[in-house]
């Protein structure tokens, strides 16, 4: 929990000014401003089309702004090329989709693994990490499996493993629980609260009204493109349930 | 059916690239079948199809006009086993013509006239390659030369004769019967002072000498004896055909065989790539509520569709190449223009292509989606999950802890996530090394083949002996001054010489066809297939036709009648590919059977280093009665032989790169999602690429080390089938045409069209924006 004055000391992660995305004649932003702090687990809601996935593909770098600037970890990511984006991607933000987006020919183990080791990991120490990363999310039994023989929730906690491999200074979420069934998602919403708890910075992008009152100390509501309004929330209690 | 339209259009619109590809494959196909078909039709007995064609005289008679009349000679027509005749036709022997416009005419010192008045007799129908029919008394129409190619008419050409008659060229005109050297009027033939008269016959039982035999002796029965002066066998011509350059045929054969059976292989795989790797969307299709058949309908028509255009297009220009190819291959073996003349694409061909590749595209496709309809759509749907232990997990295991680069471990790792896929693309790329490895050999081997023929290894210079019986300049040496020359000039280390004759051998009707060498001939003899070199009187080899025929066997011994019409018992001691029926070393015994009595060729070795250009030279000036020239020039029908087998093989080579492309194009894209994924993480473009290139190369590589001993093998087993086929049993030294560079480029070939295929998908997808891949995928 946090107060407005400790929330305004700490350092910005995130910086969107005026940024516009255009698809054509279609704008999917429309003048987005926004800044995410240190420490600060921030919900992005609004129906569907109105460009809460686009913010969050701009600030993870998958796409590039037509106008305004995004910068993230002090870094301005339109300066940056294919080469430069890839190593912010794999140095500063880790991503959890609602499809899970693993390799279905690695077993879980590998796919938590290779994040490190494209940093430049030896193989030994990110194993060694990753069956940290797997203990803490309680899945250690299932390093050897395939994703395809993962229920939900276990895929999901094997994505957020590998996104918190290279302890990065943004955790991105898009619709994190979408694809999950009830339970699967309470664990889900559970371990992103913790994770905010030990001072991890999120930010989630979701349809859910209960993933943004569990998860996050701020809601962004887009519409249109635009920022619409935004609140902070007193949060509900959760935690992790194994 | 609109919304099956709708789905196939969409398909195809989204895959172009492997549309694109489809049509090419099939096009190259269909292209290759057009001209492999041509070439196997054509190729099927091309001398029986072109004598057929021209009803040839199965014996061409001549009779002496002193003996016999016009009359008598008619009624021979109807003597019983003859079914067809023409004639009789007044023929004179011309000696010693001028030569026309600076090149001979038919043999030298002897020239063969026949009064026909038309080309179009029922028997030995000529076929006039250019110009017009003698007409008149001065006129002359040619057998059309051979080696000179198509032949123009030109105001200037005339036969000049040695009492100063001139007689105008008006034609050029082709006989199956090699019937005579040229046509005039049947009065200009008596003008010219005919002593015989030529009958051309058709027997109802022409299958052997001994039938033709029988058969004239019932014809001419009737005749007064001796007028019958002598007859030549259509037999003689189509053996001869079949000797030498002949024997290329089955070469040709088998690159025909090898192309459809490629073709048919390779859009097999293209086709059915396709559609294993639309599962996912066929899933999709049922979902959305496609009934089954509406899927395969989907899938048909997508395939379908670029399909028929390639082939449309492949076949027209199969047509255009495939009538060149036969053409070309043809001249090249067979130099005669009527034999040329039935080897035009057959009409046949054209649907065959044109229904069989479509539906040949379709059944290979129907295979697999008649597999994916019965799918329930959530399967199909997830089609390509990977749910795998064992082996595949300890490989990606072990890679994944080697120390590489993660981006080359896990391109290493891909090809063992799915089995199936890597099957189905190692197959292709094996298939497509296998192929051209083996393409690759049988071409090298043609071209040993004419070396071995040739002999081109061991003798550098051959010196032809000119024959004044046929108006040439007599040679100022005899044999063992030649001998004695042609040692003692530098470079010199064997010398030998050799003369063909035709001699009779007991229990056999025919002729024999015989050759006896002297000399050298240890160390200048053709290689032989079986047993040994005679080491002297008593012995011969024969050819491996004359084997088969006659059910030869190492130490069995045949009798020959020798130059004094004495029978010599011979013992068989060894086997040759190729040359003459029979070959001896008796000099003495045989050697006067020949068209001079004396040596026609004699054949050098060399020493290294020394210049063969200069050594013919040399012998050349040293006696103007002797013609030397340097062995082992690639000849015309060698060239085109080459040229031609190339072409297939370049055909054959595009086709399985085209397959290998395809498959690895396919193979990339269903990997579009992983990789947006991988950038997603944080994988460079650079990297991405990496990964690709090296999955794929790693697979072609595989591909590449298992298609070249394949194709090898394959080789190993062809070329003796080949020649068991014809009944010749070609030399081991035909088999060993490796070069070890050569096998590495062929090893890395798979790898390299990996790499390639897989390079550029793999641009495409690293370039590819990852928010939309994933969004998409």
């Amino acid at each position: 929990m946090t107060n407005s004055r400790d929330h305004e000391a700490r350092e910005v992660v995130v910086r969107l000014a005026d940024v516009r995305k255009d698809f054509g004649d279609y704008s999917a932003l429309d003048g987005v401003s926004l800044k995410v702090r240190a420490g600060e687990s921030v919900a992005v809601m609004g129906p569907s089309g109105s460009g809460k996935s686009t913010l969050l593909n701009m600030v993870a770098g998958l796409d590039r702004a037509t106008a305004g600037t995004v910068t993230v970890a002090g870094q301005d990511l339109g300066g940056l090329g294919e080469k430069g984006l890839a190593l912010y991607r794999r140095r500063h933000v880790g991503m959890i989709f609602q499809f899970f987006n693993l390799l279905d020919d690695l077993p879980a183990l590998d796919n938590i693994t290779l994040a490190g080791q494209l940093v430049g990991l030896k193989a030994r120490p990110a194993r060694k990490r990753a069956l940290e990363l797997m203990d803490q999310l309680g899945i250690a039994g299932r390093a050897d499996v395939y994703p395809a023989s993962l229920s939900g929730g276990e895929r999901q906690r094997v994505a957020t493993a590998r996104a918190l491999m290279n302890r990065p200074a943004l955790l991105l979420a898009d619709e994190p629980t979408g694809a999950l069934d009830s339970r699967s998602g309470d664990q889900v919403m559970g371990l992103l609260t913790d994770l905010n708890k030990l001072g991890q910075t999120l930010l989630i992008v979701t349809h859910d009204p209960r993933l943004a009152a569990k998860c996050a100390d701020r809601v962004v509501e887009v519409a249109d493109g635009l920022i619409a309004r935004e609140w902070t929330v007193e949060r509900e209690p959760a935690g992790i349930t194994r | 059916m609109s919304a099956v339209w709708r789905a196939s259009r969409a398909a195809v619109k989204r895959r172009r690239l492997q549309t694109f590809t489809l049509g090419v494959v099939v096009m190259v196909s269909s292209m290759m079948a057009v001209a492999t078909l041509s070439l196997l039709a054509a190729i099927s007995g091309p001398f029986d199809k072109a004598f057929n064609a021209a009803h040839g005289a199965h014996i061409v008679a001549e009779y002496d006009r002193a003996k016999v009349t016009e009359t008598q000679l008619a009624q021979t027509a109807h003597a019983s086993g003859v079914t067809e005749a023409s004639g009789p036709y007044p023929l004179a022997v011309l000696n010693h013509p001028a030569m026309v416009g600076g090149r001979p005419i038919g043999l030298a010192g002897s020239f063969t006239a026949v009064g026909r008045d038309r080309p179009d007799s029922a028997v030995d129908k000529l076929q006039l390659s250019s110009g017009r029919w003698a007409a008149a008394p001065d006129e002359i129409v040619l057998n059309m030369p051979k080696d000179l190619g198509a032949q123009q008419i030109r105001y200037d050409s005339r036969v000049t004769l040695a009492d100063g008659t001139s007689l105008k060229v008006v034609g050029y005109a082709s006989s199956a019967s090699n019937s005579a050297d040229g046509w005039v009027t049947p009065a200009e033939a008596k003008a010219l002072g005919a002593t015989s008269e030529q009958m051309l016959y058709r027997f109802s039982d022409a299958g052997s000498d001994t039938a033709l035999t029988k058969d004239m002796a019932t014809a001419t029965k009737d005749l007064p004896s001796g007028s019958l002066t002598g007859t030549s066998s259509y037999l003689g011509i189509k053996a001869n055909l079949a000797k030498g350059p002949g024997t290329y045929l089955p070469f040709l054969t088998v690159f025909g065989i090898l192309g459809l059976l490629v073709s048919v292989l390779i859009v097999g795989n293209v086709v059915s790539g396709a559609v294993v790797s639309g599962y996912r969307h066929i899933g999709v299709l049922k979902a959305l509520g496609f009934t089954p058949d509406q899927v395969t309908g989907v899938y048909l028509t997508m395939v379908t569709f670029p399909a028929v255009l390639g082939c449309a297009v492949g076949t027209a220009v199969g047509s255009v190449v495939g009538e060149k190819l036969v053409h070309q291959a043809f001249w090249g073996i067979f130099n005669n223009d009527l034999v040329l003349a039935d080897t035009s694409v057959p009409a046949w061909i054209y649907p065959a292509v044109l229904i069989g590749m479509p539906v040949l595209v379709a059944v290979s496709a129907l295979i697999p989606a008649l597999k994916a309809r019965r799918l329930p759509a959530a399967v199909a749907i997830s089609a390509g999950s990977v749910q795998q232990t064992g082996r595949g997990l300890a490989v990606q295991r072990r890679l994944g802890r080697s120390g590489l680069p993660r981006p080359v471990s896990l391109g290493l790792g891909w090809p063992f996530a799915r089995p199936g896929r890597t099957a189905l693309t190692l197959s292709t790329v094996v298939l497509g090394v296998t192929t051209v490895t083996m393409a690759i050999g049988l071409s090298a081997s043609v071209v040993k083949y004419g070396d071995v023929q040739k002999q081109t290894d061991r003798i550098q210079v051959s010196v032809a002996v000119d024959n004044p019986k046929f108006g040439q300049t007599a040679p100022a040496h005899s044999d063992d001054q030649l001998f004695a020359l042609l040692r003692s000039m530098p470079g010199a280390v064997h010398v030998s010489a050799d003369t063909p004759l035709q001699t009779r051998m007991a229990g056999y009707p025919g002729v024999v066809r015989m050759a006896v060498e002297t000399g050298d001939t240890d160390a200048l003899h053709p290689d032989l297939v079986h047993g040994r070199w005679p080491s002297g009187p008593g012995e011969v080899v024969v050819d491996s036709e004359f084997w088969h025929a006659h059910g030869a066997a190492l130490g069995q011994t045949i009798t020959l009648d020798d130059s004094d019409g004495r029978p010599r018992s011979e013992t068989i001691v060894g086997e040759t590919a190729g040359g003459w029926d029979i070959t001896s070393t008796d000099w003495d015994h045989f050697a006067k059977l020949g068209p001079s009595g004396r040596a026609a060729t004699f054949s050098v070795g060399l020493s290294k280093g020394t210049n063969p250009q200069s050594f013919a030279a040399a012998v050349r000036k040293a006696d103007p009665g002797i013609q030397a020239s340097v062995n082992g020039g690639t000849d015309t029908m060698q060239k085109v032989m080459v040229s031609v087998i190339s072409s297939l093989t370049v055909m054959l080579m595009i086709v399985a790169a085209l397959g290998v492309f395809n498959t690895v194009v396919l193979n990339t894209r269903e990997r579009r999602k992983d990789l947006g994924m991988l950038k997603a993480v944080g994988m460079t473009p650079r990297q991405v690429v990496t990964m690709v290139v090296i999955s794929m190369a790693a697979l072609g590589l595989v591909g590449g080390v298992v298609g070249v001993p394949l194709g090898m093998a394959v080789h190993r087993i062809v070329i003796p089938l080949t020649g068991h086929s014809t009944h010749l049993d070609l030399p081991s030294s035909l088999l060993h045409v490796w070069d070890w560079r050569m096998l590495a480029l062929l090893g890395l070939s798979g790898a390299v069209i990996g790499a390639l295929g897989a390079w550029l998908p793999s641009i495409r997808a690293a370039k590819a924006p990852v928010a939309e891949v994933l969004r998409t995928e």
